[in-house]
């Protein structure tokens, strides 16, 4: 076998054993099983701090309704602009004392409840 | 150049006849009597203290209280009064402040703040707060030192306080000491020192004032030489809570005290409640500009501070009071704020990884409250004058307005992509720890008798020559701080006087 030969064998085995690492643990990310609620949870980019946030909404967390409400809200827009549509509308919540957008709460309830 | 009397030192019942008789040498009363230099009255000044401070003298301030600091605690019963002790805040009074709102009994001052305009450079001046900048120019004025945060549209500004001249370590202008030599340069002008006015007499109609009992403190701490006052026109200018006492106490004609006929003398007490840590605000971009945070000298002397204020429209829609909110210090996130904020960036979709957090301080505008009340108690003091007791209380929707305004604020930073809040306090108990010390609206005025003890001009309703001075006039109260304004307020009284009295 020549040494090119070798040498992309190597590479080859080496980029299998890192997407399976990427793919099948958490250590480059993350990884959850999947939800119904996916296309939601999706659209966060840190799932694990908003989990931290979300576990300090205070009350029930109907999953049904509030997924729904969730979906109604983003209507076809990403994240950034129903946040912006919150604040804009002036739809707060406070969360340990936090005055955040109700999108981001929803969200982050979410992603402490599943 | 004359020196200051003192009444220790006057012959036995001695009888003092001046035009104006001026009770109270704290800022008030030192401005009146400034304001007054020169013109044809005869001015006495009087004043309960000396040039220093006497513990005993100051003990005739104590008193009890509910909910509040002890009596004696937060004034100074010395020539040039709180100012011997104040922090130098200046602020005027919004256009707001001045208004009568629809949705708060009582509010609502008999003039607007145009009334008052005239005589803010003059006070300005008085204070020694530097030009006039405030929110006119105080953005363009500090921009060398750093940008105002964008709020973008919304309920909340970056407003300015100015601040009394410093000395060094010295606290700001203390009018008794500031303006010494100028009181002793009038010609028309005789302070009197450790005269404490114990009782205004009334005509046996009621109609006006015929003479002031004075008595002062012997060496034993109990009443020693007694004088008598009858001036033409007297000015009480004794403080938020003295002025309501002395009116109280002199009932020997009205049974239920001078300019009490519609029981109002002592009600509608009023303080600026303090707190800190009040509110977290994370700046998505990193450390804030200097002026948030502490005083900035500018290059024309002017000391400032950038504060957090709302608008007179958010005040309006939402029902709220003035608040001024101010950058604290830095302070260190948990975890939970750290996610908040990561978050919210993230969803956002802005850069937060140089934030920095800040606690906020405030203080905040009370609703005026006819309950709460300096009333006299039986105990009396060493000149046999009876102790107040105040009770102190605050409505919860207070403090329910001042989050509205806080959820405003951070809705604004969320909204401008500049950052975040996070309100602290969740009890009643934490929001009522620290107090201004200004002592407002025991002398309420109104045009309408039965709504206030003194009338647009600061003239006792019903008596035909005894005016009230200083912030116990106050009928609505603004969270600015009050020795600006009062001030000024004082000034239009001694531009009032000349004419009235001439």
């Amino acid at each position: 076998m020549r040494r090119r030969d070798v040498a992309a064998a190597v590479v080859a085995a080496g980029a299998a054993a890192t997407a399976g690492l990427y793919r099948f643990t958490d250590l480059f990310v993350k990884h959850y099983a999947p939800t119904p609620y996916d296309d939601l949870l999706a659209r966060l980019t840190d799932r694990e701090e908003a989990a931290k946030l979300g576990a300090k909404v205070p009350g029930p967390f109907d999953l049904t309704t509030q997924t729904a409400r969730l979906r109604a809200g983003f209507k076809g827009r990403d994240l950034a602009t129903a946040v912006n549509a919150d604040l804009a509308a002036g739809h707060m919540v406070e969360v340990a004392g936090w005055v955040l957008p109700e999108t981001v709460v929803l969200l982050s309830a979410l992603a402490a409840k599943v | 150049m004359s020196t200051f009397l003192d009444a220790r030192a006057l012959p036995a019942d001695t009888v003092l006849e001046p035009d104006l008789a001026i009770i109270g040498g704290g800022p008030a009363g030192i401005t009146l009597a400034l304001s007054l230099a020169g013109a044809k009255l005869k001015v006495l000044l009087l004043e309960s203290g000396g040039t220093s401070f006497d513990p005993r003298v100051q003990h005739l301030y104590a008193g009890e209280e509910s909910g509040y600091v002890a009596l004696d605690v937060g004034r100074l019963r010395t020539l040039g009064g709180g100012t011997n002790h104040w922090g130098g805040w200046c602020r005027p009074m919004d256009e707001i402040d001045f208004e009568a709102k629809p949705w708060l009994p009582y509010s609502g001052w008999p003039f607007t703040r145009k009334v008052l305009e005239p005589y803010y450079p003059r006070s300005q001046q008085l204070v020694e707060a530097g030009p006039w900048i405030y929110d006119q120019k105080g953005a363009a004025e500090n921009a060398a030192k750093g940008s105002v945060l964008p709020l973008g549209q919304g309920g909340l500004y970056t407003s300015w306080f100015q601040f009394s001249k410093m000395r060094g370590d010295v606290l700001p202008t203390q009018f008794g000491k500031r303006y010494e030599a100028d009181l002793k340069r009038a010609p028309n002008v005789t302070p009197l020192m450790q005269a404490n006015i114990t009782a205004i007499r009334l005509s046996p109609d009621a109609r006006q004032v015929e003479r002031l009992e004075g008595t002062t403190l012997d060496g034993n701490g109990g009443a020693g030489k007694r004088f008598t006052v009858k001036p033409r026109f007297v000015v009480l200018a004794a403080g938020g809570m003295e002025n309501a006492r002395l009116l109280l106490a002199s009932n020997d004609v009205m049974k239920t005290g001078v300019g009490n006929q519609n029981d109002l003398v002592g009600r509608f007490f009023a303080d600026n409640p303090v707190p800190r840590d009040v509110a977290t605000l994370v700046s998505f971009a990193g450390p804030l500009a200097p002026f948030y945070g502490s005083t900035q000298t500018l290059d024309d002397g002017a000391i400032m501070r950038a504060t957090f204020a709302p608008t007179a429209a958010f005040c309006r829609q939402n029902q709220v009071l003035g608040s001024l909110s101010t950058v604290e210090q830095p302070v260190d996130l948990d975890e939970t704020g750290k996610a908040a904020v990561i978050t919210t960036a993230l969803a956002l979709g802005v850069d937060a990884s140089n934030a920095k957090a800040y606690s906020l301080g405030c203080g905040i505008e009370l609703a005026p409250d006819p309950d709460r009340r300096l009333v006299l108690t039986g105990d009396k003091d060493a000149l046999g004058l009876p102790r107040l007791k105040l009770n102190m209380r605050i409505a919860d929707d207070d403090f329910t307005r001042y989050r509205r305004t806080l959820m405003e604020l951070g809705r604004q930073l969320l909204a401008s992509h500049t950052g975040m809040l996070r309100i602290e306090k969740k009890n009643r108990g934490d929001w009522l720890k620290e107090w201004g010390h200004h002592h407002l609206g025991t002398t309420r005025m109104h045009a309408d008798p039965k709504q206030g003890v003194v009338d647009a001009d600061g003239l006792v309703h019903g008596i035909a020559n005894l005016y009230v001075a200083g912030s116990s006039v106050f009928p609505s109260y603004s969270a600015s701080n009050p020795t600006l304004n009062l001030v000024a307020l004082t000034l239009r009284l001694g531009d009032h006087l000349k004419k009235a009295m001439t």
